[in-house]
């Protein structure tokens, strides 16, 4: 535990000086607050933009305020994932590749206490980016539209948090026993290919945590929940994680020095 | 019609700017990157969120 | 008490090779073993093993009588061959991540850090970043991390091979020292530098040790005299020389590099009488005419069978 929280404070200064810290939230800010600002200003961007058939700007009508927010947490789906994936890649195979694994595991450092570090800093990181984009575009959507159901947002942007951190899991054990790149790319092509394999045959996988990213629109756009279909989608996600989590640990315990 | 507000869009282009500043702050102290410094200097200053974005996903050696 | 350290029948197999292959040894808390092998005979492995970084193929490794925990982990200081630090740390940072991860209170740490960077030389430089570290400094670096908690064994793998001359002296200075207060296993291909820190010497070979106990009794082990000749270009000369490799009192001969034979004989006296008389006698132009002993390098090419 005490070893955990020490590692775990390594490798919040490592993201902080890294500017992992700085410059992912602010992504994060950007892509949530550029949604609204958009569809707010939708007919005025077309107009910039030229040739606009006649009929289309007076047909536009502004969306609602639930599906602008809907949309935002949409667009950490590509661009969102994509650096976060980046940014863990490094994260086991940089220190074993780098050799400095070989100097903290020779210490009372276990991989499993490492494992958790590691999780819990990408856990800070996700929560804090995620967190900030979307009370960004939380407070764009109620200045420039209108009322937001704050509670749907709030577990509309969980659910879509546990998608990305289930990603950011899977690159986590990835980058246990593989390069980073082959990490990165891997990891992003499991979870590509589940969103896919989901949009494919949305039923038989409605309970994969692929299902997610749908539910956390849903719960912005159907308020009132009649069923559980989140139940199955977050144990699963949960699942995911979990045995991500303990893979990893296995893997970097019998990968934790560099390969010749 | 609307005309953009600007006390509206500052945040934005703050954020870019913001952004901007922490990748050429993180340029400057880098040891070496990836290729050439003043091309990612160009490509962070002209490339909005997309440059920076470019900078630290793939311009950053760790 | 049981010794501090005993491995037994240890073995490491990649792939169907065996780097180390069922070494045996035993070590007294206080001593300093140079393990002593050329390239590829499995130091390296055997360290990483003793480091509980990776675990044997087959064999048995106690300390204290006990096998290896976390318990022992707090007990020894490590020091790879090219040690990595997180670059973006001040040296003093990584010291005291070293120190708190080895179980040590925040204020003791804060104060071996600062002692044992003080030791290394390192204290103007404790508040830099690692990333500017030249190889030297990152060397005392890696041996700070290895001795801030006080280990009661330290593990060096190779630590002066990949340094400049003066970095080389200054590690052997500090190595010398350390090796009087601690328990020390330390690996080298160079003789030299075990006969200048350690006490005791385990040669290795192929995966196997070669040969194993301290300098002097390695010494008097393979006290072979030796006779060294060396003489002008001629024929006669030559042929003489070739005579004398076939007589009874000679073991072993050995033509050198420079051109002089190297000759292992069982009794010097008669030896030397021998050959200073028939090189009278026959008017051979002697240049160089040398008895002594085998040199240490030369126990170990015998040891290693190279």
């Amino acid at each position: 535990m005490r070893n955990t929280w020490i590692f775990y404070r390594k490798e919040m200064l490592e993201m902080l000086r890294g500017y992992k810290l700085l410059w992912i939230p602010v992504v994060f800010m950007i892509l949530g607050i550029m949604q609204p600002i958009s569809a707010y200003y939708m007919p005025e961007i077309l107009k910039m933009s030229g040739d606009v058939p006649p009929g289309l700007l007076e047909s536009y009508t502004l969306p609602g305020a639930a599906e602008v927010m809907a949309k935002s947490l949409g667009q950490y789906g590509v661009i969102g994932l994509l650096v976060l994936a980046l940014s863990a890649m490094n994260s086991f195979a940089g220190e074993r590749e780098g050799g400095t694994a070989e100097l903290v595991l020779a210490r009372p450092l276990t991989p499993l206490a490492a494992a958790s570090a590691k999780w819990l800093a990408q856990l800070t990181l996700l929560v804090l980016s995620l967190g900030l984009g979307a009370a960004g575009a939380g407070y764009y959507i109620t200045l420039l539209i209108g009322p937001l159901p704050w509670s749907a947002a709030v577990s509309a942007s969980a659910l879509y948090g546990l998608w990305l951190m289930c990603a950011v899991s899977l690159t986590l054990l990835f980058s246990a026993c593989l390069r980073a790149p082959a990490a990165a790319f891997l990891s992003l092509a499991a979870a590509g290919g589940l969103a896919l394999l989901h949009t494919l045959l949305p039923r038989p996988l409605r309970w994969s945590p692929a299902a997610l990213p749908k539910l956390s629109a849903e719960a912005l756009l159907r308020q009132e929940y009649t069923s559980y279909a989140w139940v199955f989608p977050v144990l699963s996600g949960i699942a995911l994680i979990v045995l991500c989590f303990l893979g990893a640990s296995l893997l970097f315990d019998r990968n934790k020095l560099p390969r010749f | 019609m609307k005309t953009m507000d600007l006390s509206l869009l500052w945040p934005l282009f703050a954020l870019q700017g913001l952004l901007a500043v922490i990748g050429l702050i993180s340029l400057a102290r880098a040891r070496s990157v990836r290729g050439p410094k003043w091309v990612w200097a160009i490509i962070i200053l002209l490339g909005n969120l997309l440059g920076s974005l470019a900078y630290f996903t793939i311009g950053r050696k760790e | 008490m049981p010794p501090l350290l005993q491995v037994s029948g240890l073995y490491k197999v990649f792939h169907g090779q065996s780097s180390v292959d069922g070494i045996s040894f035993d070590m007294e808390q206080g001593r300093c073993v140079a393990l002593l092998g050329p390239n590829g005979a499995g130091k390296t492995t055997t360290l990483r093993m003793l480091a509980g970084l990776m675990n044997p193929s087959r064999g048995r490794i106690l300390f204290e009588g006990n096998p290896i925990g976390d318990n022992y982990r707090r007990q020894i200081g490590y020091l790879p061959q090219a040690p990595a630090f997180y670059n973006w740390m001040t040296g003093e940072e990584y010291i005291l991540l070293a120190s708190r991860l080895s179980g040590m209170g925040g204020k003791a740490a804060a104060g071996h850090a600062a002692a044992v960077l003080e030791r290394m030389g390192l204290q103007d430089a404790a508040r830099r970043r690692i990333g500017g570290y030249s190889g030297g400094m990152k060397q005392r670096l890696g041996l700070a991390q290895a001795l801030v908690h006080s280990p009661r064994l330290l593990l060096l793998d190779e630590p002066v091979s990949a340094l400049d001359p003066i970095g080389r002296r200054e590690m052997m200075e500090l190595l010398r020292d350390i090796g009087k207060e601690t328990s020390v296993i330390f690996s080298t291909h160079v003789l030299h530098d075990a006969e200048e820190v350690c006490d005791d010497i385990i040669m290795m070979n192929k995966g196997r040790i070669a040969e194993h106990g301290t300098l002097t009794s390695l010494r008097a082990k393979y006290n072979r005299p030796v006779i060294i000749l060396r003489v002008e270009e001629a024929e006669e000369a030559r042929l003489w020389l070739e005579t004398l490799q076939t007589r009874s009192f000679i073991l072993e001969s050995r033509l050198e590099a420079d051109g002089s034979l190297l000759l292992k004989v069982d009794d010097i006296a008669s030896a030397r009488s021998v050959i200073l008389r028939e090189a009278a006698e026959r008017a051979i132009p002697l240049l160089r005419f040398e008895a002594g002993t085998l040199s240490l390098e030369d126990v170990f090419m015998e040891a290693v069978g190279g």
